[in-house]
């Protein structure tokens, strides 16, 4: 499509002119270089880090501490959204709780957190779970209820059974929504990641990122927030293209 | 018409809705009725909007049960909903995930009567009959609200019910979309020769369409008389029907009986309301 290609110009063009504008501030000291390095010292500096110092098993580390608990987030928190929406008494006995914790700010967890899992991997997954599972619980609870009631009614009358309603209508019907609120939630995992690895941990990028600020070392600091930035910027974009693929009747 | 054993057998059916809370008091929708149908008759429940026709089209459907009463259906008596009673809503129920024939084959799904290739074919014949052909791989929101309709009735009919319920199918499409299905339905019906509940509170539409109607007062529903079309106008319905005299006529009679329920619906509204202004 025409307008797909132009609006994928007019973001690169506006990526371009970012690029461009830190390039004049960095170059012409508006700031110091010591606090904003030039784009490509930033560039070299994740180089360096690939290299030198192993950086990519800290990048695989912390993909791994995300996607695990993310889908142990997913696993749970599908059948029993889908419970709380489906059975009046699950929604009533579990939403108090859901939103008690769910306002709760994760990072004032993180200790608690340590006390109890210590400041191995369950500490890492416990607090990434406590950061998404609330929230993805109710939102899918929502997708869940925004299925047409005439759909379920219309299984009954074409003689399915309850299970057969729930995988071959329910879940069908809310899967559009459901993987847009996953990819949301996976966006979320990256932060509480950093927050993690940055407060307790010897490895993963939050802890790379904290490291190297002990020493100053602006390009490479940036370097790892880049990092972070283009895994979730090329994770969203392939779950786009995954949700335009399989749901093209949209 | 054969008026031995009936199809369909509505027996002192009763509907009272209890209020969510106990500050409201329960709702009466339905109230003691009885009605018969013969297997291929269209029956249409024709009664102002918010009567209980709905409701108890749903009890015959089996997605609501009844307070008081029972139904049985070619013997049996109904207790929930199954692939006998085949159901079309107003609000567009067709998958949005499955093409038009998908949706259609969809209608098959859970017959164990039948094997794979008898799905398809079978989904392929009521295809035709909705004259959907030209349109089987495209999506169902690609296609207009009228041929949205088609498919959720082929799908329904794919799914062999002995019944089909229909709750104001056309009432969402324009007038010439409209005129167009029913005459379609007609044809669906000489050819299917199945049972139909049609609900509606469309006077020409019911009079168009019904072999009987069965015109449902206000609020709690009864009935209040109960035409056969027949005795009226004769021979098939066409395109012309709804020009001749008898026609005219008969839609004058149901349009003056719908207007007195129409008035005695909104005095019941007007007296619910008094007491709260007379409270504050």
């Amino acid at each position: 499509m025409s307008s797909g290609r132009s609006d994928l110009m007019l973001g690169v063009c506006a990526f371009i002119g970012f690029i461009g504008l830190w390039s004049l501030i960095s170059q012409f000291e508006l700031v110091p270089q010591r606090f904003l390095p030039l784009p490509w010292k930033v560039v070299s500096a994740l180089y360096g880090m690939l290299v030198e110092r192993n950086f990519i098993e800290d990048i695989w580390i912390s993909v791994a501490r995300v996607w695990s608990a993310f889908l142990l987030s997913v696993v749970m928190a599908v059948p029993i959204g889908m419970w709380m929406s489906n059975y009046r008494i699950v929604g009533t006995l579990i939403e108090p709780i859901v939103d008690f914790i769910r306002y709760l700010p994760v990072p004032a967890l993180v200790p608690l957190l340590i006390i109890w899992f210590g400041i191995g991997e369950a500490s890492k997954i416990a607090v990434l779970w406590m950061g998404t599972f609330f929230q993805l619980v109710l939102l899918i609870a929502d997708d869940t209820k925004r299925v047409p009631r005439e759909f379920i009614e219309i299984g009954y009358t074409l003689g399915a059974k309850p299970r057969q309603i729930t995988r071959d209508i329910v879940l069908k019907s809310m899967l559009p929504s459901m993987i847009d609120n996953l990819r949301i939630t996976l966006g979320w995992c990256w932060t509480w990641i950093i927050v993690a690895e940055i407060v307790a941990a010897n490895s993963g990028i939050g802890h790379a990122i904290w490291s190297m600020r002990r020493f100053v070392k602006t390009p490479e600091v940036m370097a790892g927030i880049l990092t972070v930035g283009i895994i979730g910027l090329v994770t969203d974009q392939a779950i786009r293209l995954l949700h335009r693929r399989y749901f093209r009747y949209l | 018409m054969d008026h031995g054993t009936p199809f369909l057998r509505v027996a002192g059916v009763t509907k009272i809705f209890e209020a969510e809370d106990a500050s409201h008091a329960p709702i009466q929708v339905i109230d003691n009725v009885s009605m018969d149908l013969t297997a291929g008759e269209l029956a249409v429940y024709l009664g102002p909007s918010g009567c209980g026709k709905t409701t108890l089209m749903r009890i015959v459907g089996g997605l609501e049960t009844a307070t008081h009463g029972e139904v049985f259906l070619a013997g049996r008596k109904v207790t929930g909903p199954d692939r006998q009673k085949g159901m079309v809503f107003q609000a567009y129920t067709s998958f949005p995930w499955l093409t038009v024939l998908e949706n259609i084959r969809f209608g098959t799904k859970y017959r164990t009567d039948i094997n794979g290739a008898e799905k398809d074919e079978i989904a392929r014949h009521y295809l035709d009959l909705v004259g959907l052909a030209e349109f089987a791989n495209f999506y169902v929101n690609r296609i207009s609200g009228g041929m949205r309709q088609r498919v959720a009735i082929a799908r329904t009919l794919a799914a062999g019910p002995d019944i089909l319920l229909m709750d104001e199918p056309f009432g969402a499409l324009d007038a010439q979309t409209r005129e167009f299905l029913q005459y379609q339905l007609l044809e669906i019906n000489r050819v299917e020769k199945k049972a139909v509940i049609f609900v509606t509170h469309d006077v020409e539409e019911a009079v168009f369409l019904a072999d009987r109607i069965f015109m449902f007062s206000a609020r709690p529903a009864t009935i209040i008389e109960e035409i056969t079309v027949g005795d009226y106008i004769s021979g098939e319905r066409t395109m012309t029907t709804k020009e001749t005299e008898a026609f005219f006529h008969l839609r004058n009679h149901v349009r003056d009986l719908m207007r007195d329920q129409a008035r005695a619906t909104e005095e019941t509204l007007a007296a619910a309301l008094r007491p709260e202004e007379a409270g504050e």
